[in-house]
């Protein structure tokens, strides 16, 4: 006991800083959540995506293969589906990026004292379960739907068009679903913007215009970025949505993935698609924000 | 110091992360691997029970889960069960296909004490170790059972699974827009573009394939699955969409846009008691059938119950419920053959919905079973060949 004090090193028995034991304790939860929700599963889909099959015990020792890691790299449909993908979600990312900027503007700076009135009334359809709302697209869309029963009783059209059951029936459906989302983060951006900062471009004869552009937007950027990515990041990987209102060639890859879980007991298959997945988004959005740079900007 | 204490800090915590995962991972396969001698493949073998009918219902207690398909729940199909006995806490955990009923069961056997499979996937169970081995003679309602259909339930020669719900697969056609469907061939013609659907199934897809090519379906060979690829590749520019649940296609076929989909016999009747123009084809390559079962999982500490349930699953209102309900043929056969009886047309629902199930399973027809294609069961070879075939198919669209 006295043996192992003594070999010491000079300072090594010094109290621990207090602000950094509070550090630790109050990031404790937190990391022991992450750990058991997040790392342990990826770890373990990792690890799944390594056995040669379903057979046997899920936790007991296998043989690594990389055999679904080949058989994935030498099937081109399944990377033309992930291409396809990452471009609807640009375009879904960008879209209700840009659809939710005015909401936010709106409610930041317009709306006075009825901005929480108007917050809430835009989140209340999201109260309703992701599923219904999707299945509200369906009825819009429908041969027999709103949308087509108006353009013919508008007499644009004799027979209903076909909105159902392709890409632009999911694009459509993921940007409505997702535009109060994006609007968060730019909302919270814009609420740390000092109005006063208006006044002054006002002062300087800056035009509405230009006090958007150059004041409001700027200082916004942070939440432009974190509502595009909040977007982009969960639309790569969807699958529901496409599963109800995409049909036979509204296809994600994200449906792919979820075949190989539930049609196909290739869980092992399934997991190599979502690292690959997961590692592909990662390395969109790495580049997506060396593209643009957002402290650059803000340091402009 | 304190930069190298922080450091040190983190690696421990690191360290810790990955001793607990080692720890969780070694701790689960430590707790499984005692058990796991018993699950050899083709070993299974039951527990001891009791007999089944030696406590009287009402003083039987205890919880059963069984693992379902979502709908199968509903009480209609345990009624018996639950009014005999009411102790018993019935609880369900769902899988919506065979493969996610199987995924299911690999991940967590002990979860469950019952499953319900498809033919086709029954050879996977029991070479996994999944199904125990049942003692038919717990069960009184047994010799209900046609021995064609208890033979379904026997793997490597021993009764792993108790046979209930079967059913046809064909082609459903709306009568007002295709005249007469005599092939599954129906489903790549071309004049129908944009008003067909196709199950979203890759071992159906198959299925279909060597129907319309007269292929030997238990012996599909590399080049015909690629041509089998490609043949579905071009039928999905035709393709209204894939559907996954039958209400799905009932719902296309009933405002018209979909015009012929590969169908089950009780997407028929919903249809046709919808008062939609409908027709179930009779194909001249032969119907499909298939038949739905239920095993005991081989983890199972309530086997006594799980023998009552499949007893109580053989009554008779559950599997008329079955019949007239939700329009699945029953493993009963007294059952089957009451629909042509007019003397019983009231536990049918009455005159009309027993005349519209004598119609979808073709009880007129006496060469309807010589013309019906069988489901086999799977290899796991094919199984992930034919499944990987369907993704791409999907995928390249």
């Amino acid at each position: 006991m006295t043996a192992a004090s003594e070999r010491l090193p000079a300072g090594a028995g010094r109290a621990v800083d207090p602000r950094r034991r509070t550090f630790w304790l109050l990031s404790l939860p937190s990391a022991i959540g992450l750990g058991l929700f997040l790392i342990l599963p990826l770890l373990f889909m990792v690890a799944l995506s390594f056995r040669n099959d379903l057979t046997g015990q899920l936790l007991a020792p296998f043989a690594p293969t990389i055999k679904q890691y080949a058989k994935v790299f030498g099937t081109g449909s399944y990377w033309n589906l992930l291409g396809i993908s990452s471009l609807m979600a640009f375009g879904v990312a960008t879209v209700a990026t840009l659809a939710a900027y005015p909401l936010a503007y709106f409610l930041a700076f317009r709306a006075g004292k009825r901005a929480g009135l108007y917050l809430i009334l835009l989140l209340v359809p999201f109260w309703t379960s992701y599923l219904l709302r999707v299945m509200a697209w369906r009825l819009m869309l429908d041969s027999s739907g709103v949308v087509n029963s108006v353009l013919i009783g508008l007499g644009l059209t004799a027979d209903p068009l076909d909105l159902l059951y392709n890409r632009g029936a999911v694009v459509v459906t993921l940007i409505y679903v997702w535009i109060p989302f994006a609007m968060l983060p730019i909302l919270a951006a814009m609420g740390r913007i000092d109005v006063r900062l208006h006044d002054a471009a006002s002062d300087l004869y800056a035009s509405p215009w230009q006090q958007l552009v150059r004041v409001t937007l700027p200082l916004s950027l942070p939440g432009i970025v974190a509502a595009f990515f909040m977007v982009f990041i969960p639309t790569v990987g969807e699958y529901v949505t496409p599963l109800l209102v995409g049909g036979t060639g509204g296809s994600m890859y994200g449906n792919i993935v979820q075949a190989f879980f539930v049609q196909a007991a290739n869980w092992p298959l399934g997991a190599a698609l979502s690292v690959i997945m997961l590692a592909t988004t990662l390395l969109l959005v790495v580049i997506g924000l060396r593209i643009v740079q957002p402290r650059r900007l803000l340091a402009q | 110091m304190h930069p190298r204490r922080s450091l040190s800090t983190t690696q421990a915590a690191f360290v810790l992360l990955i001793a607990v995962i080692v720890a969780a991972c070694g701790g689960s396969g430590a707790s499984l691997s005692p058990t796991a001698g018993a699950t050899e493949p083709g070993a299974t073998e039951a527990p001891p029970t009791e007999a089944a009918t030696e406590v009287p219902p009402d003083q039987v207690t205890g919880d059963l889960t069984v693992l379902e398909w979502p709908g199968y729940e509903t009480a209609d199909f345990w009624t018996d069960f639950g009014g005999t006995y009411k102790n018993v806490n019935v609880s369900f955990q769902f899988g919506s296909t065979d493969a996610d009923i199987y995924g299911h069961m690999v991940a967590n056997p002990e979860q469950y004490d019952l499953f319900h499979q498809y033919t086709g996937w029954l050879q996977f169970d029991v070479d996994q170790g999944l199904a125990a081995e049942i003692d038919t003679s717990k069960l009184k309602n047994w010799d209900k059972v046609p021995d064609a259909f208890k033979k379904i339930g026997q793997i490597n020669g021993k009764q792993y699974f108790v046979p209930w719900d079967w059913g046809f697969s064909s082609i459903l056609y709306r009568t007002d827009k295709i005249p007469s469907v005599d092939s599954w061939a129906v489903l790549f013609d071309q004049q129908y573009k944009g008003h067909l659907s196709m199950w979203d199934d890759g071992p159906g897809a198959v299925t279909v394939s060597a129907y319309v090519h007269g292929y030997d379906e238990k012996n599909i060979t590399d080049d015909q699955l690629a041509s089998i690829k490609a043949e579905w590749t071009a039928q999905a520019k035709l393709n209204k969409t894939y559907w996954v649940a039958p209400a799905d296609l009932e719902s296309l076929m009933n405002s018209g846009d979909v015009w012929a989909g590969y169908a089950w016999q009780g997407s028929y009747a919903v249809t046709k008691g919808a008062g939609t123009p409908v027709a179930y084809a009779n194909p001249k390559e032969g119907r499909n059938s298939w038949v739905g079962l239920y095993g005991i999982s081989s983890k199972t500490k309530n086997m006594d119950l799980a023998l009552r349930f499949l007893d109580q699953k053989l009554a008779l209102k559950t599997n008329q419920n079955l019949v007239n309900l939700y329009y699945y043929g029953s493993a009963r056969q007294d059952v089957m053959d009451g629909l042509n009886d007019p003397a019983q047309a009231d536990a049918y629902g009455g005159a009309e919905t027993q005349a519209l199930l004598k119609d979808t399973f073709s009880i007129d027809d006496p060469n309807i079973l010589q013309h019906t294609n069988f489901t086999p069961d799977l290899t796991d070879a094919q199984r992930e060949a034919w499944t990987a075939m369907w993704t791409e198919v999907k995928a390249s669209q």
